[in-house]
């Protein structure tokens, strides 16, 4: 901690070990050696942000080149920002502690919708304009990435440059582009932005125009320049095993969401759920070579000193040499005594022979997604999980001695009926008579089954997208539906506030016209959204109102099939022909094979990317 | 803790803990601590049982907003390891606010640690050295009654028996009073405390902007009932 400022308020905040910095692995350089400074801010806690494998990748890349310093921005919780405004401190940084205004880049990771607030709320705090077209030729370069930017048009006024995709090449072709421009003396603002959007990967905002019809649907976006492209591509990685990955991790004092070693598998999804946006925008899938993987295992481990490996990706399962994987892994981790889980694991024979062979194998207890109660709403939105396989594996599950299941649902997708609804509560009574069938000597004690239901949210990019929301009514009722059905007190339930759906909704699928509610629900003291304390369903209402938002527009009236979608000026590579496809087979009841049974053809082939499924 | 050491498998590390270190919360040193461990790579010894620990105990555990230069921390191998490499690998895989000083076969028990000495620095409006030499003699009073929030509720208690010694100095712009503090295991006094009591009782640190005051505490020693060092 280098900031004197912060140190004398440390005494007075909780939890300042949020704000100390000095950890292991931190990278320090000098701010003289380097030519760009960026500063790579998260839009949430510290404790979140830490945790986040994107932010450490990304933190790794950058701090590779000696031209560039990457730090770490977190934000500050409630009582940390009132100290901070009261006694005229910035926000700075973690490595050096030196205020935003010091760096050449100012990079977000927007992670989910209602991190938004936040985000506007830590430029103001570090006193940089939150619109791009007030900012001047000596503020840092604001950059937004992550995975809500492929529909990044409510925030679009507020970045100066957006990375579509996956970062770790592009936002070095930034930086370089930057450095040069400086040493060669050409560097203005203007011009490197334009110079920008001819990275593939890199989005203007500010580079194009916005028309709109009569009904407030959009009628075009049009570049303001030539050169400036119609569409803006995502950019992927198409090599994971050359790739680079994390040697080191910054160590943190404190304990986060994650603190533990994170392995990531593979990238993208064989299966195309239909209502799952991941499983669309990293499209196509890239697998890592079981070598890679162990070898990088290995490598974190010594440096970290972490006793826990979690292997992450969409839907663990899938990757094709699992066994191979987890062999290799356990050879050296049993001994190590370092625990692997995996969290997204499918319970089935292989992972049943898993369990069996090693107690360090955590399956982070038993978890089930069939996100729908009938077998004909899971037709609808393909999730290829049947009634069979979730007997099946909960069944494995008992048998192994865990008695407590986890099952999640969503509420109010398309065609969902109340017949749906009442199918979640049947699916959770059938598990509880696979207990009952088992021999009461192999039953462990006490069964319990906990249903958990989210509000679905059309999101962009997915075949899905063109849907309506849910009313609030709507909602609310089918919770209070499912409630009176659930009868059995073995049965817990829990659902999601459907306003804060409303509100995602509406942040995920708006368009620029968004920008002035967002702006002015951070000057009446919007921030951390995402946590329930301070989500404020009545003010986000009411900034909408005054600013002729109306949450309807982009909520329950759905969007037409040959309606422009705010969206439509990103290229994620899967194509919207393959999208509608997709809808109308989700009309017909029609399930989809994953990409490893048969390639459905969805356009992604063509971005590249190293895989075995692709045609 | 087996004190006995003729295993010579225990080793005692003497530690400083300082600058931001000192908001990090004792709980959250123990774990920094075990993932410091093994990534030097020592030979742990792991508790027998379902759930096996790592053997590390540590003496007078600080409070959150106190730095020291003398924390102590007993640690058990599996195999024998030479205490300067075990001081060595160790401080390689720290950073420089958290080092080992010392290490060595223990001889002392922790509960023989009796007292602490503490330096704490404060800078309030009007400081000077008469307004030093006045908190030390508040502390050094026949009754030094302080206020402690404690379960059930409030309750005001005397802490003049857990305070063996102040001096007072003045430099410039810190008031500093050197005090040693009992430590010990049924007796022991936070330093914070003192604080409060020259909060209530001289005044200090009553300017609420926190900029303008200041104060900082550190750990010096640690010493036996004797007042000899602790080792
Ligand atoms: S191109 Fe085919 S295999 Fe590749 S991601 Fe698309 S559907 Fe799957």
């Amino acid at each position: 901690m280098q900031n004197k400022n912060i140190s004398s308020v440390l005494k007075s905040v909780q939890k300042p070990g949020r704000y100390i910095g000095g950890e292991y692995n931190s990278v320090i350089k000098s701010k003289e050696a380097v030519k760009c400074r960026f500063a790579f801010c998260f839009p949430d806690t510290y404790e979140i942000g830490m945790s986040n494998l994107g932010v450490r990748i990304l933190y790794d890349v950058i701090n590779r080149d000696p031209d560039v310093w990457c730090e770490r921005v977190y934000a500050p919780w409630t009582d940390m920002k009132e100290k901070m405004e009261q006694y005229d401190i910035p926000l700075a940084a973690v490595e050096s502690g030196d205020p935003l205004t010091d760096f050449d880049m100012v990079a977000f990771s927007l992670q989910y919708e209602l991190c938004y607030t936040t985000a506007l709320a830590m430029l103001k705090m570090a006193g940089i304009p939150i619109y791009s077209r007030d900012r001047t030729e000596d503020t840092p370069i604001v950059i937004g990435g992550g995975p809500c930017v492929y529909n990044a048009e409510p925030v679009a006024d507020f970045f100066d440059l957006i990375n579509v995709g996956e970062g770790e090449e592009v936002l070095l072709e930034i930086c370089h582009l930057y450095n040069e421009m400086r040493d060669n003396g050409t560097y203005k603002r203007a011009a490197f932005l334009r110079e920008a959007s001819h990275i593939e990967g890199v989005y203007i905002p500010s580079l194009y125009e916005v028309s709109y019809n009569d009904d407030g649907t959009i009628r075009e976006y049009k570049p303001l320049y030539e050169d400036v492209p119609k569409k803006v591509r995502k950019r992927i990685v198409s090599d994971l095993d050359k790739a680079p990955y994390p040697e080191k991790l910054v160590m943190p004092y404190i304990e986060t969401v994650h603190d533990r070693i994170v392995l990531e598998v593979y990238r993208g999804c064989i299966r195309g759920c239909r209502f799952c946006q991941a499983g669309m925008v990293y499209r196509p899938i890239r697998e890592k070579s079981p070598e890679t993987l162990c070898k990088q295992a290995k490598c974190l481990f010594d440096n970290s000193g972490y006793d826990e490996i979690s292997l992450i990706s969409l839907s663990i399962s899938d990757y094709s040499e699992l066994p191979r994987l987890t062999d290799d892994l356990l050879s050296w981790t049993d001994p190590a005594r370092v625990s692997l889980s995996l969290p997204s694991l499918r319970i089935d024979s292989f992972s049943e022979e898993l369990m069996q062979k090693v107690s360090s194998v955590r399956t982070g207890g038993i978890t089930f997604a069939p996100e729908a109660g009938t077998q004909r709403l899971r037709d609808v939105i393909n999730k290829n999980v049947s009634e069979e396989d979730l007997m099946r594996s909960v069944g494995i599950a008992f048998r192994g001695g865990k008695s407590n299941v986890k099952l999640y649902f969503m509420n109010g997708l398309p065609t969902e009926t109340m017949e749906d609804i009442e199918g979640i509560s049947q699916l959770a009574s059938k598990v509880i008579s696979e207990y009952f069938k088992l021999p009461k000597p192999q039953r462990p004690r006490g069964i319990g089954v906990t249903i958990s239901v989210a509000c679905f949210v059309p999101k962009p990019f997915t075949p899905f997208q063109w849907e309506k929301q849910d009313s609030l009514e709507s909602l609310e009722e089918k919770q209070k539906h499912l409630k009176e059905v659930i009868t059995d007190r073995r049965i817990k339930y829990n659902y999601h506030d459907s306003r804060v759906s409303r509100i995602e909704a509406v942040l995920a699928r708006g368009d620029r016209r968004l920008a002035p509610a967002i702006a002015l629900a951070v000057e009446e003291g919007a921030m951390l959204d995402a946590w329930d304390e301070f989500f404020d369903y009545d003010r986000w209402v009411s900034v909408m109102e005054r600013c002729g938002v109306d949450p309807d527009f982009y909520t329950t009236r759905g969007f037409g099939l040959d309606e422009v979608l705010p969206w439509d000026i990103i290229d994620i590579g899967v194509t919207k022909a393959f999208l509608l496809r997709e809808r109308e087979r989700a009309y017909e009841g029609k399930t989809t094979p994953s990409c490893a049974e048969k390639c459905s053809g969805c356009g992604a082939n063509k971005l590249g990317g190293k895989n075995r499924w692709c045609k | 803790m087996v004190q006995v050491n003729s295993d010579r498998l225990t080793v005692r590390l003497k530690f400083r803990k300082t600058g931001s270190l000192q908001y990090v919360s004792h709980l959250d040193l123990v774990r920094t601590m075990h993932k410091i461990i093994i990534r030097a790579k020592l030979p742990l010894y792991y508790s027998e049982g379902f759930n096996p620990k790592p053997k590390m105990v540590f003496a007078a555990p600080l409070s959150i907003g106190t730095e020291s230069l003398a924390e102590f921390m007993d640690l058990r191998l599996s195999e024998y390891v030479d205490p300067t490499l075990v001081m060595e690998r160790l401080n390689s895989n720290m950073t420089s606010e958290m080092q080992i000083t010392e290490a060595y076969y223990p001889t002392a028990k922790f509960t023989d640690l009796k007292w602490m000495t503490y330096s704490i620095s404060i800078k309030t409006a009007g400081a000077c050295l008469e307004y030093a030499h006045k908190c030390r003699d508040i502390l050094l009073s026949d009754s030094v009654e302080v206020t402690k929030n404690t379960k059930s509720g409030e309750k005001s208690v005397d802490i003049r028996s857990l305070i063996k010694s102040v001096a007072s100095d003045f430099d410039g712009e810190y008031m500093t009073l050197r005090a040693v503090l009992s430590a010990d295991q049924s007796a022991f006094l936070n330093p914070e405390l003192i604080i409060k009591v020259l909060r209530e009782k001289a005044g200090i640190l009553a300017d609420p902007d926190l900029t303008r005051e200041y104060y900082s505490i550190m750990r010096i020693s640690a010493h036996n009932g004797d007042m000899t060092e602790f080792r």
